[in-house]
């Protein structure tokens, strides 16, 4: 019944309509309008609305329409009505091809624009041809003649022609939204680039969604120009297509009968508030206005939020209490039907730079079947960069990539999706505004015959309704199927995630950190389930938790800097000095040789009680107390993803706590924002300097101090800064791009100070910088502890830990140990404890 | 010098005057868009706003007020709107901005229609700067190379505020790093109140300066928007010299396609637009900002 509903309100619409309009002492002119424009704008929502491409000139498509049909004819083909306009709108539709073929290589605010300037320029092009558009005078002689003995001069005949048409219009368009391809249209509107790793070649849609859109508004366009007997310029200026525009969010885009309700709302507006004054328009945009700014989703968002309190509102959410769990087999239609020899995936001396940094270079890396296949390395290793070398995200500058034998390097992703790849991705990409069913499903259709079907019902394809049922379950997720993507709690968006990759039926799965962010029993159960799958398909996967993938994979890779460096089973990585070094260091860096002198008082500067900070759903700081004392050097240790970085954005405010104090110098800061936390003497090196590219060296240091003099802290000078750091003197008029990495990060401290400073951030300091620039920055900072306390988040632990007084592992968000430096920096097997497995 | 190339000349300084005014409009556009996201279709609404207010101004007070006080009048309006409007939409879907000011520049024309109804009023220009320039064979008003000499001084100081003062410094760091500024305790709120100002002020400006022109009649802002934007398309969102190059680009184009086919003259922008845009997507001189893709 409820596939129908739309269909049976749109017929009881049209029926009432008339009557409706009559009675208000409205004309039938009117009610005819009413059904013309709620058709024009039932096909710029296809686009606007379901497909999320705003066209700011849908009135080109009317105009055009208009044209056409006035123009067929006129020239060929007087007294008829029914040809003339379907040779106009199939001309029309034409042209859209092509228009859309050019404009849609462009997307959002750039889309619009084009839009806009399009139907622009029709407007001065149709204005000025006279010979052919009549100019500003239009073209008239435009006749409704008798159809099948139906003389269509009569106003109520062309209405309910009229009507008939709106009709079958809603009743294709309804078909189209509920078919394959309307739902990939929808997914395109939630995430375009999600719908292209499920294998959708996501332009051939859009271009499809842009011509079946411009089709109906011409058609609209059309029934116009018969219906008033002229055809004129006017639909192809601006105001127009912002008309039909205003139209669709009045009524309210997210719904598929929300336009037409919203172009009645426009006529009746307009009628009657055109009797009281010229001016309607003035109120009609204040209108508008008001909607966007309180209620995007027009009338029936509105009335959807006034029922809210009285529906009962399917909230499976948050905490996914609805769901049933059990441990299943992978289900069968996931099974692989194909025997591969050869690795499922080799990667041979694949390279990827990015502006002179070798994220990726020449890695090779082959991935055998059945099996999970781990690749790990600290921070900026390129795991990430690999993973999107593979699965087409860019295409590697050198080197080849291969899928079973097939290269696919360079290869679109919805193109390597269909050969077989899945991924899931590091930061959760899903179709929030979706079901998870919704979510699952659209990666199984991906893999269907009907996915180019505009007409098929897409939730009656038994098979697909079936796969998606059973993926479900295997997932854990049944009985929270309907439940919006969004609701749920990050742990479960993130088997969401995995589940559409998974459901696009892949020969070989990537998972980018699959369980970043979890709590235990989370952690417990997508591990399994990753076992689980990969008894049949191969899993490549990133993970930070080492411990867990030393246990579970096959095989490791570790990558450090961009390069491979060492492959092998993991009992072999476990005990190798190398991977060790790589993740805890030596132990044997002759700047730890001198003792340092700790300049620290006991009285504490900043302190930390119960911090917790989220990012969206994720928590990532999980009760964190800590202190630093004044002129003290603090390190924070722990693994990627632990919680460092954004302890800091904590700290100065990017990131601001949900709860729990931050005090400095006594006065809570936590929650306050960035400006003000700075100003109160906290500076802040984020990880990769953050440096203003083209400014100067001394611009970019006038911009730390300019707003920091503010007797909080020492006064830092320009020269009190130079003797720190004397290399920036000379450097004082040169870009801040074109300095060497040492220097970027020398300036990126000194603007941090200047000012008024008394505690100094530093997130990854030494990072990528060649080991004599480190150690001049090293001996800075030994002499920085004099003047301000410094909290410093660095990997490589030899340096930091002959630098720091004292040190805080992070794990998960939580603080896990505390203490000071020296002991982890002089006794390895401790460190090891700490920071190893 | 031969007729035709002094008929050509004329067209040509034609063609920048009308890229002055299109540069005027567009670099606030551009400014405006380049610091808060925001797309501001709004932005002929403030150049009409400025029209209008030189009428009233300039009855009542003479020209040289209405020059001075009807932009400050028009930035003092931008100032509201940024405080009470732009500022809920920074961090918003940009479609979403282009709708609202789309709303805004209706509801601003209406109420100059209201205000001041919908037939055009002249403005005359005062005596002082009526009357031609003699230079060789060359003949021009007087007026219009005042206004080319004011568009380019208004350009060049734009330019040296962004480039020479702390101010422009903090813009620059906003428009790539707005985060960063924020950790050196610099706010950016205000810094975008002004800068709304200043771009709206400049669209008053060239109002005050086209009103002598062009008359004044209330869907003038509508017109000259899409312009605007055609040029700063043209250009590459967000890129100074870019928007300068493509408002005198356009400007000369648009005044030689007057000279010899002058039914293609509104057309000519565009196809001007849609040539560029085939051979470099994000205008002449653009960069990539994700936000807009």
């Amino acid at each position: 019944m409820k596939t129908y509903a739309p269909l049976l309100v749109g017929a009881l619409g049209l029926i009432v309509l008339p009557p409706l309009l009559l009675s208000l002492g409205l004309t039938l002119t009117s009610a005819t309008d009413v059904v013309i424009f709620a058709m024009a704008t039932l096909g710029l929502n296809l686009l606007v609305g379901y497909t999320g491409l705003v066209s700011f000139g849908h009135g080109a498509w009317f105009g055009m329409g208009a044209y056409a049909a006035a123009l067929f004819q006129r020239h060929l083909l007087p007294d008829s009505i029914v040809l003339p306009t379907v040779l106009g709108v199939l001309s029309v539709t034409a042209i859209a091809v092509v228009v859309g073929f050019l404009i849609l290589r462009r997307r959002g605010v750039y889309f619009s624009l084009l839009t806009l300037a399009l139907t622009a320029m029709l407007y001065a092009v149709a204005f000025r041809w006279t010979e052919v558009t009549g100019g500003e005078n239009g073209l008239g002689g435009v006749v409704r003649p008798e159809v099948l003995g139906i003389d269509l001069a009569d106003p109520w005949a062309y209405l309910v022609a009229v009507s008939i048409v709106g009709f079958l219009t809603l009743a294709f368009l309804w078909r189209v939204v509920r078919s394959p391809v309307g739902t990939v249209m929808v997914a395109i509107r939630e995430n375009e680039q999600r719908a292209q790793f499920q294998g959708y070649p996501t332009n051939h849609y859009k271009l499809l969604a842009f011509t079946l859109s411009t089709a109906v508004t011409a058609l609209a366009g059309a029934l116009f120009v018969f219906h008033h007997r002229f055809a004129s310029a006017d639909p192809l200026a601006i105001p127009f297509s912002g008309e039909l525009l205003a139209m669709v969010i009045i009524g309210g885009m997210r719904n598929f009968l929300g336009p037409a309700l919203g172009a009645l709302f426009y006529i009746l507006f307009r009628e009657f508030l055109s009797i009281a004054t010229p001016n309607w328009l003035f109120y009609f945009g204040i209108l508008f206005v008001g909607f966007i700014v309180f209620s995007p989703r027009g009338l029936v968002g509105l009335a959807e939020r006034l029922l809210a309190p009285f529906r009962r509102h399917v909230v499976e959410a948050a905490a996914m209490a609805g769901r049933k769990i059990e441990a299943m087999p992978l289900p069968a239609f996931l099974q692989p039907r194909s025997r591969v020899d050869g690795p499922v995936i080799a990667c041979k001396g694949m390279s990827k730079s990015f502006g002179g940094i070798h994220a990726v270079a020449a890695l090779d890396l082959e991935v055998r079947d059945k099996a999970i296949h781990a690749l790990i390395g600290p921070n900026g290793a390129g795991k990430t960069t690999a993973f999107n070398l593979i699965s087409g995200m860019f295409p590697p500058d050198e080197g080849e990539v291969r899928l079973m034998g097939e290269p696919v390097g360079g290869l679109p992703p919805h193109a390597i999706t269909r050969q077989g790849l899945a991924r899931s991705f590091q930061i959760t990409n899903l179709y929030k505004g979706l079901s998870i069913e919704e979510n699952i499903r659209l990666g199984l259709q991906a893999s269907h015959d009907a996915r180019f079907s505009f007409w098929r019902d897409a939730r009656a394809i038994g098979e697909i309704e079936q796969q998606a049922a059973e993926l479900i379950r295997f997932l854990g997720l049944a009985g929270i199927e309907k439940a919006r993507a969004e609701e749920l709690s990050y742990g479960g968006q993130r088997l969401v995630d995995m589940g559409m990759a998974l459901a696009t039926q892949p020969r070989v799965l990537l998972l980018d950190e699959p369980l970043a962010g979890l709590a235990a029993a989370e952690r417990e159960r997508i591990s399994n389930l990753v076992l689980t799958i990969s008894r049949s398909i191969p899993v490549l996967i990133v993970e930070h938790d080492i411990d867990r993938v030393l246990n579970f994979a096959a095989t490791v890779t570790v990558m450090n800097q961009g390069s491979l460096l060492v492959s092998g089973p993991p009992a072999v990585i476990r005990e190798d000095r190398r991977v060790q070094e790589v993740y805890i260091g030596s132990g044997i860096a002759a700047i730890q040789e001198r003792p340092r002198i700790s300049a620290a008082q006991g009285e504490a500067i900043l302190e930390l009680d119960k911090v917790n900070t989220f990012y969206g759903k994720s928590h990532i700081l999980d009760d964190v107390s800590l202190e630093v004392r004044r002129n003290e050097i603090v390190a924070l240790l722990g693994r990627n993803g632990a919680g460092k970085s954004t302890l800091l954005k904590s700290l100065i405010g990017v990131a601001p706590p949900r709860t729990g104090t931050i005090r400095l110098d006594g006065g809570d800061i936590a929650g306050m924002p960035a400006a003000g936390i700075a100003r109160l003497g906290i500076g802040y090196v984020p990880q990769g300097r953050g440096l203003f590219a083209g400014m100067s060296v001394r611009d970019n240091l006038h911009l730390g101090g300019l707003r920091r003099r503010t007797g909080h802290g020492v006064r830092w000078e320009e020269e009190r800064i130079f003797e720190f750091f004397p290399r920036i003197r000379e450097r004082l008029d040169t870009p801040a791009d074109y300095l060497s990495g040492g220097e970027q990060q020398m300036v990126a401290v000194a603007r941090a100070l200047s000012g008024d400073v008394k505690v100094l951030l530093l997130d990854e300091p030494f990072e990528g910088l060649a080991p004599a620039v480190i150690e001049e920055l090293f001996e800075a900072f030994d002499l920085l502890r004099r003047e301000v306390a410094i909290v410093i988040v660095e990997h490589n632990l030899d340096l930091v830990l002959a630098l720091a007084e004292r040190a805080y592992v992070l794990e998960r968000g939580r603080v896990v140990h505390e203490g000071p430096a020296r002991p982890l920096l002089e006794d390895l097997e401790l460190r090891r404890q700490v920071l190893w497995l | 010098m031969p007729l035709e190339l002094v008929f050509l000349l004329e067209q040509v300084v034609n063609g920048l005057l009308v890229a002055a005014y299109y540069l005027l409009i567009a670099l606030g556009l551009s400014l405006i868009f380049s610091l808060g996201g925001i797309v501001n279709l709004a932005h002929g609404a403030f150049y009409a706003i400025g029209a209008y207010s030189a009428v009233v101004i300039g009855n009542r007070f003479g020209f040289a007020a209405s020059f001075v006080c009807a932009p400050l009048l028009v930035a003092a309006i931008g100032m509201v709107v940024e405080r009470f409007l732009f500022r809920r939409f920074y961090r918003a879907d940009p479609v979403l901005t282009l709708l609202l000011t789309f709303g805004l520049a209706m509801i601003a024309e209406q109420s100059l229609r209201m205000i001041f109804g919908a037939a055009p009023i002249p403005f005359s220009m005062p005596e002082w700067l009526s009357g031609v320039v003699f230079v060789g064979d060359f003949i021009y008003p007087r007026y219009r190379l005042g206004m080319l000499g004011v568009a380019a001084a208004a350009v060049l100081a734009t330019w040296l505020l962004i480039n020479k003062t702390s101010f422009g410094k903090i813009v620059r760091a906003g428009v790539q790093n707005p985060d960063m500024v924020g950790v050196l305790g610099i706010s950016l709120a205000p810094v975008m109140t002004v800068m709304v100002a200043i771009g709206v002020g400049l669209a008053g400006l060239a109002g005050v300066m086209l009103a002598p022109i062009t008359g004044v009649h209330p869907a003038m802002g509508n017109e000259i928007m899409v312009a605007a934007f055609v040029v700063v398309v043209i250009g590459g969102l967000g890129s100074f010299w870019g928007v300068v190059l493509a408002a005198i680009l356009v400007g000369v184009v648009r005044g030689v396609t007057v000279y010899y086919v002058p039914p293609a003259a509104e057309a000519s922008m565009y196809l001007l637009m849609f040539l560029v845009l085939l051979v470099r997507p994000r205008g002449l001189l653009g960069e990539r900002i994700e936000k807009f893709e």
